[in-house]
């Protein structure tokens, strides 16, 4: 008896250490807003001697004007140019040059820019965001050069890589009214058609204080740092006039749609069975995320270990959740290997999907799947400009930075439960668009 | 000019005391600088020799263990050009008490991931996981590393995923050109293989290639993040002091003559046709006889790249990207092996804009030869290289890559403090100096649609006569690249 206690004991200590869970350190962040309306959310940390700055703008490429697919995306190349106090590529002077980088993205539901710089470079830099926010000019040439630019970085990430257009095409078909159908990048013919002009209108309907996030995170002293925002944010007059938003409502899907694309250059065949899933904020995004780390996170995840490792008809499959605030995307997506159908990768994606919708995931992966997301936050948050991002990351999506807090918790306090009720309510055979990619002309 | 820095923290202070409020025409000027630490890092051997590092950052609860040993596609023949990356490849797939899926999931339990890519000089293996999680990490490290099983099996699934690879990046313009360039010009072969020589290597291969390669005294175990140098010593010992030294090593191969002295500009020009492909991919490449790594003019290097191509504001990406709109990125480098460096230069750009990108490249490499760097450009240039430096060490994983790169190089662990120092003591005149004796001399390659660009390279470059292969017809294991 007393041995089956001990062995028995074991088994439970044994699980207690290695499902017990570490504890993600709170970000005990400052919030602010300014009479302006520019809200401000900054985090003072000592450790190392760099900050790091980002602005997030409430607006993205779903706010594309009409016929200007691809605009928001090209605006953000305009703010590296001329402002009324700052020549082209100041903002590389003020970083770059001093040790520091900058950047910028645009995504279909906001537009970030961002730096991290040596933490006595925080003023300046300060200065210059507040001054692009208000002061930009907008010039011909440079809208013209630029153009061409993201011309090129349209070329590039779409028509030369072998899968560009396979991923280009994966919402273009899944949505059919919301404008998330466009696409971010947009196409060649609508950034041709794209006039200064526009971007003064964007500008000035979109690049506002009321419509801003300053994420400040790093060295910096808390009183020093606010009396710096009061300066040089304080100082821009809140518009009037109210911010267009996107009221489009995606209808529900009432039947399978079935798409066969082709791309110059493909070596394989691929496949992506696309889903409307909910809006970033709805409480089942949570259990999506997890089921994707089970189905897609690593080489013991479910898709690898049957369609690479088992199988071996793909390269690479996964379940992905492209999170949306109007309404996210979930698909299964699948890049074939020598000698694979479409078919093929079709019948298998599927196969795996109805076996998480029956018979559900076990303790153990879902166990895994919270040790992943944990260890990835921690990671992730090593240095300021993680930090800044998890909290960007916040407002994005559930338009609240103190869930940087509460987001990782939320992941934790899935159950197998929740994962079968989403697999069973999303995926289904009426909510689903299959689109094929193959090669123009049939493989060689 | 020269005092820039100095004047920056002056007047900051002054306008401290003074409360002075900066003209909002202006940019208020930066604050005094603060000094950037760069970590400690301890290091003891082991009786087998290994060396053993140790970084403490108590920052965030995560380590990042990797071992480096000093072995990769140097120590592989032409013959079986992606061995190495297979042995490497194969550790992770399988051990005398593991399977592949065993392997993983456990890892995976943990939280962490199991890497183990293999490059020209050196080869890594290495996990990151939160602290509470390592002694298990450490465990299925050093299994991997000392009981790889090399089954027939698996060995064919990872050929056939490095063909697929291969297939694939024989489509994509710039992967295209990476492969044609290294046999090309700089006369080595590719490091994850051609498709000849992958389906020919056989597990056998494997085996011989680890046991010949795979030795503690010619291998770093640097541990980096929130572990003290006690427990990462203890670790070190517990796991990897029965891991015995092999009896012989592998020879390097010796590399082929380089030219040395002055050349003309370029050498040849050499067109892969692609057609349909959605962007040409221009490349100059310069192999260069042999520096060594220990020598300062890796740093004048460093700096000279900095100035030429790496990063935003370099001249390559402000005449092509920024001032012309002719690509997405305009970018260059040298990369350093035991007895010689590659030097290239790299842009993507419209098939029809290939011949201009071209000569705009060649332009730039005449300016870096012929005229001197400002020291109003040479100063933002060494900060951006030195600010990239000291944020990459600002976590655990790009600390523990820098000190197995250091290891591979046989340079002490030292060098990271000197290194800003080592940059900053770079002149104009050695930039100039070091521009003048190796940039010159290399070849042009442009993978693209050659119909949309044939009349206006042929325009742009009288009297040159061109190479040209079409990417179908290309075998990466003859000299001639033709099948």
């Amino acid at each position: 008896m007393k041995k089956i206690i001990l062995l028995a004991m074991a088994a439970i200590m044994f699980a207690a250490s290695t499902y017990a869970q570490l504890k993600l350190a709170p970000l005990n962040i400052k919030e602010r807003t300014l009479a302006n309306g520019l809200k401000v959310v900054s985090l003072q940390d000592n450790s190392s001697p760099t900050v790091a700055i980002r602005v997030w703008y409430d607006v993205g490429g779903k706010d594309d004007p009409p016929g200007r697919s691809g605009f928001a995306h090209m605006f953000e190349h305009m703010m590296f140019k001329a402002t009324k106090n700052m020549p082209n590529e100041k903002m590389d002077r003020l970083t770059e040059d001093v040790g520091g980088f900058n950047n910028a993205s645009t995504w279909d539901d906001y537009t970030n820019y961002y730096e991290v710089v040596p933490s006595n470079h925080l003023e300046p830099l300060l200065w210059a965001e507040a001054e692009r926010m208000v002061n930009l000019n907008v010039d011909e040439a440079n809208f013209n050069s630029e153009r061409e630019v993201v011309k090129e970085e349209f070329r590039q990430s779409v028509l030369a890589e072998p899968y560009g257009q396979f991923f280009e095409n994966i919402a273009r078909l899944s949505y059919s009214a919301h404008p998330y159908k466009r696409g971010v990048i947009g196409n060649l013919a609508e950034l041709d058609a794209a006039t200064p002009a526009d971007a003064k209108a964007f500008y000035e309907t979109f690049y506002r204080p009321d419509n801003a996030y300053l994420i400040v995170v790093g060295d910096f002293d808390q009183r020093q740092f606010d009396a710096w925002t009061d300066k040089y944010f304080g100082a821009i007059a809140r518009p009037s006039g109210s911010i267009p938003r996107v009221t489009v409502t995606e209808p529900t899907r009432t039947k399978e749609v079935r798409h066969v694309t082709t791309g110059q250059n493909v070596p394989f065949p691929a496949v992506a069975i696309t889903y409307l899933a909910p809006k970033s904020s709805d409480a089942d995004i949570a259990p999506l995320i997890m089921a994707s780390n089970i189905l897609s996170a690593g080489e013991s995840s479910r898709l690898y270990q049957s369609l690479v490792y088992k199988q071996q008809i793909a390269q690479e499959a996964t379940l992905t959740l492209d999170n949306k605030v109007d309404l996210s995307l979930a698909y299964l997506y699948a890049i074939g290997s020598e000698g694979s159908t479409a078919e093929a990768l079709e019948k298998s994606l599927l196969a795996e999907l109805k076996l998480i919708q029956t018979r559900g995931v076990t303790a153990k992966e879902l166990a895994k799947a919270k040790n992943q997301v944990i260890a990835g936050e921690i990671q992730s948050r090593e240095n300021n400009d993680g930090k800044a991002i998890a909290i960007e990351t916040a407002i994005t999506y559930q338009r609240d930075p103190k869930k940087v807090n509460t987001s990782v918790a939320r992941l934790q306090a899935v159950t197998a439960a929740d994962i079968r009720r989403v697999m069973r309510k999303y995926f289904t055979d009426t909510n689903r668009v299959v689109i094929y990619y193959l090669n123009e002309g049939g493989t060689k | 000019m020269k005092i820039v820095r100095i004047s920056f923290v002056l007047l900051s202070l002054a306008s401290i005391l003074t409360s002075a409020v900066p003209a909002q025409s202006q940019p208020p000027m930066p604050g005094p600088p603060k000094a950037v630490s760069i970590p400690a890092v301890a290091e003891k051997n082991l009786a087998n020799g290994l060396n053993v590092s140790v970084v403490r950052r108590t920052a965030s609860p995560i380590v990042t263990v990797r071992l480096v040993i000093k072995k990769g596609a140097n120590n592989e023949p032409a013959s079986k050009a992606g061995l190495a990356d297979l042995t490497a490849a194969m550790l992770t797939k399988g051990t005398k008490t593991r399977t592949a899926t065993q392997i993983a999931e456990s890892v995976e339990f943990l939280g962490g991931s199991i890497f183990s890519p293999a490059g020209w000089l050196g080869t890594s293996v290495g996990v990151t996981v939160t602290s509470d999680k390592l002694p298990q990490a450490m465990a299925i490290l050093a299994d991997v590393v000392l009981n790889p099983k090399f089954a027939k099996e698996e060995l064919d699934l990872i050929k056939t995923q490095t063909l697929d690879g291969l297939t694939y990046d024989l489509k994509q313009p710039t992967s295209l050109a990476n492969y044609v360039v290294s046999k090309y010009s700089f006369g080595e072969h590719p490091a994850t293989g051609t498709k000849a020589s992958v389906e020919a290597i056989t597990e056998k291969e494997i085996s011989d290639f680890y046991k010949a390669n795979y030795s503690p005294d010619s291998a770093v175990l640097v541990f980096s993040g929130d572990i003290d140098q006690q427990t990462a010593y203890a670790m070190a010992n517990r796991y990897f002091s029965r891991w015995k030294r092999s009896p012989n090593g592998t020879k390097n191969e010796a590399i082929s003559e380089r030219p040395k002295g002055q050349t003309p500009l370029f050498r040849r020009i050499l067109v892969i046709d692609l057609p349909k492909s959605g962007q040409a991919a221009v490349t100059y490449a310069k192999p260069m006889s042999p520096i060594s790594r220990k020598d300062p003019k890796f740093f004048t290097a460093s700096v000279l790249n900095s100035i030429l191509g790496g990063g935003y504001s370099s001249r390559l990406n402000s005449e092509i990207r920024i001032k012309r709109g002719l690509s997405y990125g305009a970018f260059s480098s040298f990369v350093w092996r035991n007895s010689s460096v590659n030097f290239s230069a790299q842009v993507q750009t419209k098939n029809e804009s290939a011949p201009e990108v071209a000569s705009l490249i060649l332009t730039e490499l005449k300016r870096m030869v012929e005229t001197s760097v400002t020291e109003e450009e040479l100063i933002p240039r060494k900060a951006a290289l030195t600010g990239g430096f000291s944020r990459n060490l600002e976590n655990g994983g790009g600390l523990a890559a820098a000190l197995g790169d250091l290891y591979v190089f046989g340079l002490p662990t030292t060098a990271l403090n000197s290194y800003v120092g080592d940059i900053n003591a770079v002149t104009s005149q050695r930039v100039k100096d070091f521009a003048s004796e190796y940039l010159y001399g290399g070849d042009v390659i442009i993978v693209g649609d050659y119909s949309l660009f044939r009349e206006d390279l042929a325009k742009r470059f009288p009297g040159t006569t061109f190479d040209v292969i079409n990417a179908d017809d290309i075998d990466l294991s003859k000299d001639n690249l033709r099948k």
